[in-house]
């Protein structure tokens, strides 16, 4: 019995490896020479480090410039789609109305819609309002995703109807209900929700690629994919250097709020 | 006053939501379906129409029978890697071992944080046959490591591989809160009948847990199409010879490299009628499910 | 079906859980083809003692003994012991059938035997209507007879229940507990029975282990569980309404509350110092003249009809408060009482320590 379980957690910390190791050597080989990338690959520590990758990047790039769109981008759409997400949230809570099962059905379809269909006609929109190469441009587009209101809704259901009840018949605003009860009872999960929102644009790539042409409005993601080749000739230093300086913010962001964010990934799921 | 304010007030809340839905979804939605019958270059001043041409080109184009093949191969991997290995291993942790469940949900997702471009860039380089770390390692043991972005099957591999290291963590917590709604009294009750694990596991666990499964078995296959553009169009731009390109990749292809809207635009209706059929699955499995065992 | 041979031993059994100690070198043994009943509050340890039984939960330390076996040497074949889970545990994705079924498919009992064992379980119980049922198209009482049930076409050895009857409405109760008895009487199966309902430990038990604390504060027949209750937590945990105490003190031959004798004998064995007397509300002797000089005075407060008998609560000015039960209407509220208390039918108790002191006499 003992032994049995034993082996099983061989099997799971070799998970963890996979999962980790490569990070480690993400971080490890952005402080290497780029000889020693490649002579003391097997190398955790790297034997010289350095941060000479770092000043050469910054040479290359404009990296304040490019955190700040990918910040300014993430900003954008995590303020948006919170909002957006817990005015109908709680519209649909509160209130009863004609076409509700309908509209509810459409959010669950908007999971179910491939970006390729919408990606053409918002590109000539995005192009039309004069938005390419803009962080609005890029933003705009992923707005439109209904997940955060299915878990709004769900953390919604949890708040008794008495409370809301105890409310009406004190007589209460339901502006004054929603920005005083409400919210306040949702905190963790705007909090965990808008994390997620946060982590999910700042790595956004696909809308980034066809709206952002110009390098000056570049993301983090499209700055360093072009320091990847398939052919082997990328130097792999400085391409970890600024994958470092990228996980960085994701990271701090989960090590916060990391119980928070887990259990709303379990509660997006559960139905 | 009061009375209409009552009416009005819910679609003011609505109104955001409705707004963007309808430009940057429903409407784009429209749009492409009818673009999908002309034939256009995303620039030109006039559209050609040509009726069901483009769609006969995305079953009859070789290219494309190419792609959807692969498409089928991309989701019988992903199925596997970011689905069936999850589930396998969130039941090892939530009946095979009594500790540390906690530390894996931790460290299991942190690779979900991380961008695809990194991911991608990580795995070029592990990958990497001249001068990556495995290929270092095999040349040591006297073996020589394939050049698999020559290969549209390996390179597939190694892209789904990319995503299953960002989603598995996602997916198995997931998969585990399911199985962790599953009354702990009924797993008591089957100890004690003296039923072996896998079986209380095959009979009981799995259909209770349906409803989750479901849903993650389409979300894996849905998200994960949508998922390896990232790696396809970092790594090998569809290559070798579309040997590594999907449906997804081939819509985009066609309309920002190829500048053939029509038959993006038809690649992209079919896409979408298939993930249609998987949105009714779906439905009648998951959003439904709620009743049947309460 | 024969009277089970199936013994339960626990030797010193104690449970911790980070370093809360649930129970505490409880030794308990059940006899074959017993009925034995755990009583106590919730949070009392009864339910972990049954799930150790069960070999759901390992002892701290300590041993479990079936049959003269330790529990962790027995291969569990499903066969030895069956369990009722409180919230009944059915697979909801089986039909009734098949749940009872499915631990015997398991352990490949014939197809035959199988059939007749359920179809036999099914009449017994009055489920032969539901066979095809799924647990959630079934009631409460349904759900409970189902996983009753389930146990019994093991027929295994040992029967345990888990507080099989709470989730069941009050009017379905009762019926349910006679059918448990029925069951008991002809299947003869060594069982234990968990419940925090007095009643349903009386009315079950062969025997009753009170629990409280983690420990058995007492196993007895329900009858000297509640006539001669070993110490003050079982005389006032068991009863309703709950039996009357009194400080008392004993001095010079006499029992008195507040320097006044309330009761005499001149043949105690006990120190002079303070006692809690008990009487139970029935043994509180009412009249509306003072009969004798030792008669507690007392107001009645309140009057409660429960139709089959009437609850007096009884205060004086000095703070005493007593309950009494009678069958008679001829007392008022705020009318005079006077108590009358016998030796033979009040239970004195330590002071400290709360043990029932026999009045002296230790056999």
């Amino acid at each position: 019995m003992f032994k049995k379980i034993n082996l099983w957690h061989i099997l799971l910390i070799l998970i963890v490896l996979s999962a980790i190791v490569p990070i480690l050597f993400m971080v490890s080989n952005s402080f290497k020479t780029l000889r020693d990338s490649y002579g003391t690959m097997l190398n955790l520590i790297p034997t010289h480090p350095t941060i000479k990758n770092y000043l050469l990047l910054n040479k290359q790039v404009n990296l304040l410039g490019l955190t700040w769109n990918t910040f300014l981008m993430a900003t954008i759409v995590t303020i948006g789609k919170l909002l957006t997400g817990l005015l109908t949230a709680y519209a649909f809570r509160t209130y009863q109305f004609k076409g509700k099962m309908f509209i509810y059905l459409l959010f669950v379809a908007t999971i179910f819609v491939p970006f390729t269909i919408v990606m053409i006609p918002n590109y000539l929109v995005i192009s039309k309002l004069n938005l390419l190469n803009n962080i609005w441009g890029v933003a705009l587009p992923q707005l439109c995703d209904a997940t955060g209101i299915m878990i709004f809704l769900k953390t919604m259901e949890k708040i008794p109807n008495t409370l809301i009840d105890a409310a009406k018949i004190d007589d209460i605003p339901k502006r004054k209900i929603f920005f005083n009860i409400v919210i306040p009872i949702l905190k963790p999960s705007i909090v965990s929700v808008g994390a997620i929102f946060f982590i999910n644009s700042w790595n956004e790539y696909v809308w980034p690629t066809l709206i952002l042409k110009d390098k000056a409005s570049f993301t983090l993601p499209l700055a360093l994919q072009n320091y990847i080749s398939s052919e082997g000739g990328t130097n792999f230093p400085l391409a970890m250097a600024l994958s470092t300086i990228m996980v960085i913010l994701p990271l701090i962001i989960y090590l916060i709020f990391q119980k928070y964010i887990l259990n709303s990934i379990s509660n997006s799921g559960l139905k | 006053m009061h009375n209409k304010n009552k009416k009005i007030l819910p679609f003011l809340y609505l109104l955001p939501t409705a707004i963007l839905l309808i430009v940057f979804m429903i409407i784009p939605i429209i749009y492409t379906f009818y673009l999908s019958f002309f034939d256009w270059n995303l620039i030109a001043p006039t559209k050609e129409f040509v009726g069901l041409r483009n769609y006969i080109e995305v079953f009859t184009n070789p290219v494309n029978q190419k792609v959807i093949l692969n498409t089928l191969i991309y989701i019988f991997f992903l199925i596997v890697l970011n689905f069936l290995v999850p589930y396998f291993i969130s039941l090892i942790v939530k009946f095979f071992i009594k500790k540390m469940q906690g530390a894996y949900k931790v460290l299991f997702f942190i690779p979900s944080l991380f961008s695809l471009v990194v991911g991608a860039m990580l795995f070029t380089w592990i990958l990497n046959p001249v001068s990556g770390p495995i290929a270092y390692v095999m040349k040591n043991l006297g073996m020589t490591m394939p050049n698999w972005s020559n290969s549209g099957i390996l390179a597939i591999t190694v892209i789904c591989f990319i995503t299953n290291w960002k989603v598995f963590g996602y997916n198995f917590i997931l998969l585990l809160t399911g199985l962790g709604s599953i009354p702990t009294n009924i797993i008591d009750a089957a100890k004690i009948d003296g039923i072996p694990k896998w079986r209380l596991i095959w009979n009981v666990i799995l259909p209770m847990n349906r409803g989750i499964g479901i849903y993650v078995l389409i979300l894996t296959i849905v998200q994960g199409l949508q998922y390896v553009f990232t790696p396809i169009n970092v790594i090998t731009t569809g290559g070798p010879y579309y040997g590594s390109s999907n449906m997804i990749y081939q819509t985009y292809l066609n309309a920002f490299v190829l500048y053939k809207t029509g038959t993006s635009s038809a690649l992209a209706i079919v896409t979408f009628v298939v993930f249609l059929v998987l949105l009714f699955i779906e439905i009648r499995f998951v959003e439904g499910k709620a009743k049947k065992y309460v | 079906m024969n009277k089970s041979n199936a013994t339960i031993e626990l030797k010193n059994i104690s449970k911790q859980f980070k370093k809360n100690t649930i129970i505490d070198g409880m030794d308990l043994s059940v006899k074959a083809g017993e009925f034995l009943v755990l009583l106590g509050p919730s949070g009392c340890g009864k339910s972990t003692t049954l799930r150790m039984i069960a070999g759901l939960e390992e002892p701290t330390s300590g041993q479990v003994m079936i049959d003269n076996r330790d529990l962790r040497e027995l291969k569990n074949d499903g066969h030895t012991i069956a369990m009722v889970f409180q919230d009944y545990a059915l697979y909801p994705n089986m039909t009734v059938y098949q749940n009872l079924e499915y631990a015997l498919k398991i352990h490949k009992v014939a197809k035959d035997e199988r059939q007749k064992r359920i179809e036999n379980v099914l009449e017994t119980l009055n489920l032969t209507k539901y066979r095809d049922r799924l647990p959630s198209q079934l009631s409460g009482g349904q759900k409970q007879r189902v996983a009753v049930g389930r146990g019994m076409v093991k027929k295994s050895e040992i029967f345990l229940l888990d507080e099989p009857l709470s989730n069941i409405d009050v009017q379905l109760r009762e019926k349910a507990r006679d059918e448990i008895q029925n069951l008991h009487a002809t299947n003869q199966q060594t069982i234990v029975y968990v419940t925090h309902d007095q009643l349903e430990a009386m009315a079950l038990g062969d025997r009753i282990a009170v629990m409280d604390q983690g420990i058995i504060q007492m196993i007895d027949v329900p009858e000297n569980i509640y006539n001669n209750p070993a110490n003050l937590f079982v005389a006032e945990f068991i009863g309703t309404p709950q039996i009357n105490v009194i400080e008392v003190e004993y001095k010079d031959s006499n029992v008195l509350f507040n320097n006044k004798s309330i009761l005499a004998d001149q043949n105690l064995n006990l120190k002079e110092q303070k006692y809690r007397l008990g009487i139970r509300p029935e043994n509180l002797f009412c009249s509306k003249e003072r009969q004798n000089s030792q008669d507690l005075e007392l107001t009645v407060e309140n009057i409660i009809d429960y139709g089959r008998f009437v609850q007096l609560s009884l205060v004086n000015d000095e703070g005493l408060t007593l309950k009494s039960i009678v069958n008679t209407f001829e007392f008022n509220v705020n009318e005079k009482v006077f108590v009358h208390l016998k030796k033979a039918t009040s239970l004195l108790f330590d002071y400290e320590i709360g043990k029932n002191l026999n009045w002296g006499n230790y056999e």
